[in-house]
């Protein structure tokens, strides 16, 4: 395998062929968060920590359906753990854990973890999420501003993070991946990677002498194997994970994957042309 | 090679950490033992410890097994009242009217200048308004604004150590009752390793207050009634005894003692309600009915019966005769010089629910699991299994990354300082874990692995920046080209830092270790780590040159 970074010929590209790309996408995340919002009620799928509910995770000989005839509360949904034969997940709306532990007690399923969250908890926590993601998020811009405190360079910055955190929730969507507080544990991780790789661009661009293209080059050999490295790292946790059956870390794993692979995209094709307009337009004139 | 402290200061800083962890972690230390005297009776069930075997290491519940509860106290508070010491108890009083709850569940304090009440909209069906009406009422100047959920800081501190000793007596080893804030709620948390969930929401999940309550007859003009005293509460007991299992008849019961206050009004009561009488008194307490039913019934059958019932939450438990040796003790006064009795309960596993209750104490308010609370319950057995798993998983990632950098840097005096410096990151952050006793769950494991990418990423833009076009010829190219390069660490570093720390506050369960373990690691690697590969670089470079 060969990792020596591509060689984008920038130069033959126009401003707008380069940010038309990653804005087209962040346009279509953006639209399929707005239609699954009007459509399904929530921009992405939220877990039960979100919404309230019981989720069981129990041995059991009997089919999914046999599952469902089991409890007298309806299932809402039943996942077969991939590594550990006759082990489903099965999370209900119901909130009250007791009858459904003692039901599938009674039934003869193994009950290895039970959780239980009330809805007004739930609901408290999907605030305070919502609520850590923007402060995280303003704080980050705020940083930025005040390290460069010039607005292009500064801009481009924070449009790329949130980008990378927006095409990420639209996949989760698409691959319907639950928001927990792992999966929000990810997303706010990639503000912090996804600003590294941007910050060693503007760094080498703005703060150093030398030709626009010959420092665009330099920081993208040496970011772009900073995002494949952690990329690999991220795929193997996912895979790993799965495969052993331990729970959250997959979730955590795969998120970062798509806010990582959408961040070389943005920081490559978007920064660098709003870099580029910054160093030969605004500051020429 | 030159390895001078001078000038390679920043490789034996790491070297002291790594040296200060691997203490932290393996230096075998006087805890994790079982903890406290485990009370009488067979508690070898669930006395897993959260202390790792040959580490000082510990895991939470999803890497150790068990049972965590996490639920506010029930309950409002009216703040920043004036009133003086001796209107407290007429406060009280009024509000305890208006509302219509019972006796121990409005606390006035002058001091504070709070008063609060033990229900809420949730659970006792009281509303914000309502307590401010009724703090009007009791002519304080109070509106609905003054009226926030949640209890006083005082009373959670109270709460939170009936708890924990609730859990030590009920021989659950390794529990832990800790405070959780969140923005406008306050929740208390308990974990118990090992230990199942019917078993922990039992014993936490009730007030826990016991009660001696006498049942005795009046003769009024329209006959015979029945009446009911309260004698104590856990207050009044100046020592409680072991459980007792049936012996000769009796029924299983714990043997208390009454503090010198308590003792002369006990004897008093008992004197009042006639249960002084020659040869001890009558009582066939039915405990399939309910008080008023008993009443009933013993009004019909026509003899007298006077019962010390033992009353655990409001439920009648038991219902004993006073033997004629205890009768005649109160009839003589020779109760107060040993003010000992015993409380029942028809089994052994009941009286030692009394026992933990009455030797804990009842707690302030409950705890609303129900409506407001989350549970959360793992298999042992599955949760060690994760514990090598997620090792696995470690190690797999860190080989990927290894990889990765072999492949672009295909040096191995460049790569294998990167991935053993990436490794004493995480070496250095169990360390920390291990030090201040920080218990390990998934979630951990996940910002270790985020700890590895971020790390190499960083030293990543070491290499390229120390080996750009060719040789450094001079210590001072050196320095100033590590210097830029960590312009952008330290950069990234703040913005990492930023975006966590509102988990690190927030109290979103797992999220909180996640953002610790990044932050720490992130300190560690810029102010330890990362600046030594800069130094073992040169190191190694300059020699090859």
């Amino acid at each position: 395998m060969d990792v020596s970074v591509p060689d984008v010929e920038y130069p033959d590209y126009s401003d707008r062929q380069l940010v038309a790309v990653p804005l087209a996408l962040l346009a279509v995340s953006v639209g399929v968060l707005a239609v699954a919002t009007v459509l399904l009620g929530s921009p992405v799928p939220l877990g039960i920590e979100f919404t309230g509910g019981t989720e069981l995770r129990v041995i059991t000989g009997d089919s999914p359906s046999e599952i469902r005839a089991t409890f007298d509360q309806e299932v809402e949904s039943i996942t077969p753990i991939a590594s550990q034969a006759d082990t489903y997940q099965l999370t209900f709306q119901f909130e009250d854990a007791d009858p459904l532990e003692q039901r599938a007690t009674e039934a003869g399923y193994t009950v290895e973890s039970v959780s239980e969250r009330s809805a007004s908890f739930a609901g408290d926590s999907q605030r305070q999420a919502l609520v850590g993601l923007l402060v995280a998020f303003a704080g980050m811009a705020v940083l930025v501003f005040l390290m460069f405190r010039t607005f292009i360079p500064s801009i481009a910055v924070v449009a790329s993070a949130f980008s990378d955190i927006v095409i990420p929730l639209a996949l989760m969507r698409l691959f319907g991946i639950e928001l927990s507080l792992g999966t929000v544990a990810a997303l706010l991780m990639l503000i912090g990677y996804s600003v590294d790789s941007d910050l060693l661009l503007n760094n080498h661009i703005i703060r150093r002498r030398g030709a626009f293209y010959t420092a665009t080059y330099r920081a993208m050999r040496t970011g772009v194997t900073m995002t494949i490295t952690s990329i690999a790292a991220m795929v193997v946790m996912v895979v790993v994970a799965s495969l052993l059956g331990i729970p959250l870390l997959p979730a955590i794993g795969i998120v970062l994957v798509f806010g990582l692979t959408a961040d070389l995209m943005n920081t490559y094709l978007m920064n660098v042309s709003l870099l580029r307009y910054y160093k030969f337009e605004a500051v020429g004139r | 090679m030159n390895l001078a402290i001078r000038d390679n200061w920043r490789i034996w800083l790491l070297v002291v950490f790594v040296v200060a962890s691997t203490v932290a972690i393996f230096a075998p230390v006087g805890v994790g033992g079982p903890t406290g005297d485990a009370a009488a009776g067979n508690d070898t069930a669930a006395t897993e410890s959260t202390a790792s075997q040959y580490t000082n290491l510990r895991f939470g519940l999803q890497l150790a097994g068990g049972t965590q509860v996490r639920a506010p106290l029930v309950g409002m508070t009216a703040e920043g009242l004036a009133f003086q010491r001796e209107e407290a108890d007429g406060i009280e009083e009024t509000v305890r009217r208006e509302l219509d709850v019972g006796a121990s569940q409005v606390r006035a304090d002058a001091r504070g200048g709070t008063v609060e009440v033990f229900v809420d909209r949730h659970v006792g069906n009281v509303t914000q308004p309502e307590f401010a009406a009724a703090l009007q009422e009791a002519g304080l100047d109070a509106d609905e604004g003054d009226v926030r959920m949640g209890v006083t800081a005082s009373t959670r501190d109270d709460a939170v150590s009936v708890l924990s000793s609730k859990i030590d007596r009920s021989g659950l080893s390794g529990g832990t009752v800790t405070q959780a804030a969140a923005p406008g709620a306050q929740f208390v948390v308990i974990e118990v390793p090992g230990a199942d969930r019917r078993t922990v929401i039992d014993l936490i999940g009730e007030q826990g207050l016991v009660q001696t309550v006498a049942l005795y007859p009046v003769e009024t003009d329209n006959g015979t009634e029945y009446r009911t005293a309260n004698l104590t509460t856990q207050d009044d007991f100046r020592n409680v005894g072991n459980a007792q299992r049936s012996e000769q008849g009796e029924a299983p019961g714990v043997t208390v003692t009454l503090t010198d206050d308590a003792a002369p009004e006990f004897q008093a009561a008992m004197q009042e309600y006639g249960f002084d009488q020659e040869g001890g008194t009558t009582c066939r307490y039915d405990l399939n009915r309910t008080i008023e039913g008993n009443m009933e019934a013993f009004e019909a059958a026509g003899v007298e019966h006077r019962c010390l019932l033992t009353v655990r939450d409001g439920e009648v438990v038991f219902g004993a005769r006073v033997t004629d040796g205890l009768a005649d003790d109160f009839r003589t006064g020779q109760f107060v010089q040993s003010p000992v009795y015993q409380s029942s309960a028809p089994s052994f596993e009941q009286v030692r629910e009394l026992e933990i209750n009455l030797k804990a104490g009842a707690l302030p308010t409950e705890l609303d699991i129900e409506n407001r609370g989350t549970t959360f319950y793992l298999l042992p057995s599955l949760a060690q299994q994760f514990k090598p798993l997620s090792l696995l998983t470690g190690f797999a990632a860190v080989i990927a990354v290894s990889l990765m950098v072999f492949v672009r840097y295909r040096r191995a005096d460049v790569a294998m300082p990167m991935i053993l410096t990436a490794a004493a990151e995480v070496y250095v952050l169990l360390g920390f874990a291990a030090a201040v006793g920080l218990p390990l769950e998934l979630s951990h494991i996940a910002g270790f692995i985020a700890v590895i990418g971020t790390g190499v990423d960083d030293l990543v833009i070491i290499a390229d920046e120390i080996m750009q076009r060719g040789n450094i010829e001079t210590s001072r190219v050196f320095e100033s080209r590590f210097r830029k390069a960590f312009w952008v660490i330290g950069a990234a570093a703040a913005t990492t830092i930023i975006a966590m720390s509102p988990l690190a506050v927030l109290s979103l369960g797992d999220l909180r270790g996640f953002a610790i373990v990044t932050i720490v690691g992130v300190l560690v690697g810029v102010l330890i780590t990362r600046p030594a590969y800069g130094d073992i670089l040169r190191v190694l470079v300059l020699r090859r040159d």
